[in-house]
């Protein structure tokens, strides 16, 4: 088990975001979260990577626990330092990028690598250009984020992330950004992934893509999964009602 | 008292202005950035001190407070520093500036998006780290505009010394005004303010075309 989520709860205010959400996700496997627009995949995937922090619940790793909710209800992380070890096991892409605009596109692949993880700049510079390479951008190497596509800087942040080496990839809405025309280069890239049994959680409204690429569909509504299951299962014979009303809408 | 005299004296003068303008660059750009940082200290006394000091320091004369450093301790507390003209002078200018100098860093890190600095906790750096890597560089380019404005003011509020009777290129250019009866001391202060200033703004411009290979 790479990621084990238990009875995740989070909110903001008096608005329950996230109701006892439990998600368990596999080795190599590929998982689709959809649903409506407000009811909390976001905040799932924030959870899961720690920006936000839960109200309830239990959240481990490779079998090791980052946090945990006693039985008086006190929720206890592990120290700071130690939940930095933890982010050595997942990356998250993010809808907007978020490259950093002052390194070029090879130094974006790089940094880190060198400066988090330790690696020698040269076993990171190759590195960054296979994946630059896999990416189908390695001739932009030199160039800086503002002279890229929104597609191709999707794809930056994608081997960004897989520079780091993780156990698991999380995508919030990878191709929202982007103008319809360059959402296929990206979903492209991540369909090879999912070819060679990386592990994933893909939040998205790309159904097409989401029924073909992966193992696992999740659907969720108002902070609870409604309903989940094999991606034949889910869209085409789904067995809620609240499943079938959001998917209606996509048939069109 | 011939042209050449008159240019040497007061080149004595623009030294000292000099001194000044640099020793207060090199106080306050610094000190700047760590009243930034206390600025969003967790510790509230720590917040609330620094948003007074730079309050008491926007709200006053920066005349005011040179004379205040000059006379504060003497007054205020008794004591007689012996050569304290020049050092209350500095501490007057630095501190002054440096509030300035921190409300423009302030302003130009909350301007970087939090997607940044989340994209660099993801990726495992430090808060240090985050800092001096992503965000830092990032801000200096973007508040390179309202620190070179900031750098011009400074050219020519060092004239605020002669406050202080500190001998720089304006007081000494009152002086031998006054006592040759000449306007020719005006002018040379005036094109030696105008040619530091062209020389501050084409260095500034520089940087910031350097700084241009990213948006
Ligand atoms: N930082 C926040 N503060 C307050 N409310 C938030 C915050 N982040 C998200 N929310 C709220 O939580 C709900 C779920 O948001 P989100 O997880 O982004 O949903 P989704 O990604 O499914 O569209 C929304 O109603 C949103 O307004
Ligand atoms: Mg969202």
């Amino acid at each position: 088990m790479i990621l084990e989520m238990k009875n995740i709860q989070k909110h903001f205010g008096d608005h329950e975001v996230l109701r006892d959400i439990s998600l368990s996700v596999d080795k190599g496997e590929v998982v689709s979260v959809i649903g409506p627009s407000g009811s909390g995949k976001s905040t799932l995937l924030r959870c899961a990577t720690f920006l936000e922090t839960i109200d309830g619940g239990e959240i481990s790793y490779m079998g090791n626990c980052a946090v945990k909710t006693k039985p008086d209800g006190e929720v206890s992380y592990v120290d700071a330092k130690d939940l930095r070890r933890f982010r050595n096991y997942y990356e998250l892409v993010f809808q907007q990028f978020n490259l950093f605009p002052h390194y070029s596109i090879l130094k974006n692949l790089t940094d880190a690598p060198i400066h988090v993880q330790g690696r020698s700049k040269e076993q990171a510079e190759q590195t960054a250009m296979e994946l630059l390479d896999k990416m189908g951008i390695a001739d932009k190497a030199e160039a800086y984020p503002y002279q890229l596509s929104g597609g191709q800087q999707q794809r930056v942040a994608i081997a960004r992330a897989l520079a780091m080496d993780p156990e698991i990839l999380f995508f919030d809405e990878p191709t929202s950004a982007l103008d319809p025309e360059l959402t296929g280069e990206v979903l492209k890239v991540i369909r090879q992934l999912a070819e060679s049994h990386m592990t994933m959680v893909v939040v998205t409204h790309e159904m097409p893509f989401a029924k073909a690429v992966s193992n696992r569909v999740i659907f969720m509504a108002d902070g609870v999964i409604v309903e989940q299951g094999d991606p034949e299962q889910v869209f085409d014979n789904p067995q809620e009602e609240r499943t079938k009303q959001f998917l209606r809408v996509f048939e069109r | 008292m011939t042209l050449s005299t008159m240019l040497s004296t007061m080149g004595v003068g623009m030294l000292r202005t000099f001194a000044v303008f640099s020793l207060t660059l090199l106080g306050s750009l610094p000190l700047g950035m760590i009243v930034a940082l206390l600025k969003k200290s967790r510790f509230a006394p720590v917040r609330l001190f620094i948003s007074g000091y730079i309050s008491i320091i926007r709200g006053t004369p920066l005349m005011l407070q040179l004379l205040v450093w000059y006379f504060g301790p003497f007054y205020l507390f008794g004591m007689n520093i012996g050569n304290w003209r020049f050092p209350a002078l500095i501490f007057g200018f630095v501190v002054n500036y440096a509030a300035y100098f921190a409300e423009i860093y302030r302003g130009g890190i909350e301007s970087i998006p939090v997607g940044q600095y989340e994209a660099a906790e993801v990726l495992g750096y430090t808060h240090t780290q985050t800092f001096m890597r992503i965000i830092l560089p990032q801000v200096v380019k973007r508040i390179m505009p309202s620190v070179t404005n900031e750098v011009i003011t400074l050219v020519k509020d060092t004239s605020l010394a002669f406050t202080l009777a500190y001998q720089e290129v304006f007081s000494l250019a009152k002086q031998i005004s006054a006592s040759q009866t000449s306007f020719m001391p005006f002018l040379i202060a005036g094109i030696f303010y105008f040619v530091a200033n062209y020389v501050v703004e084409f260095a500034m411009q520089r940087i910031e075309k350097w700084m241009d290979y990213y948006k």
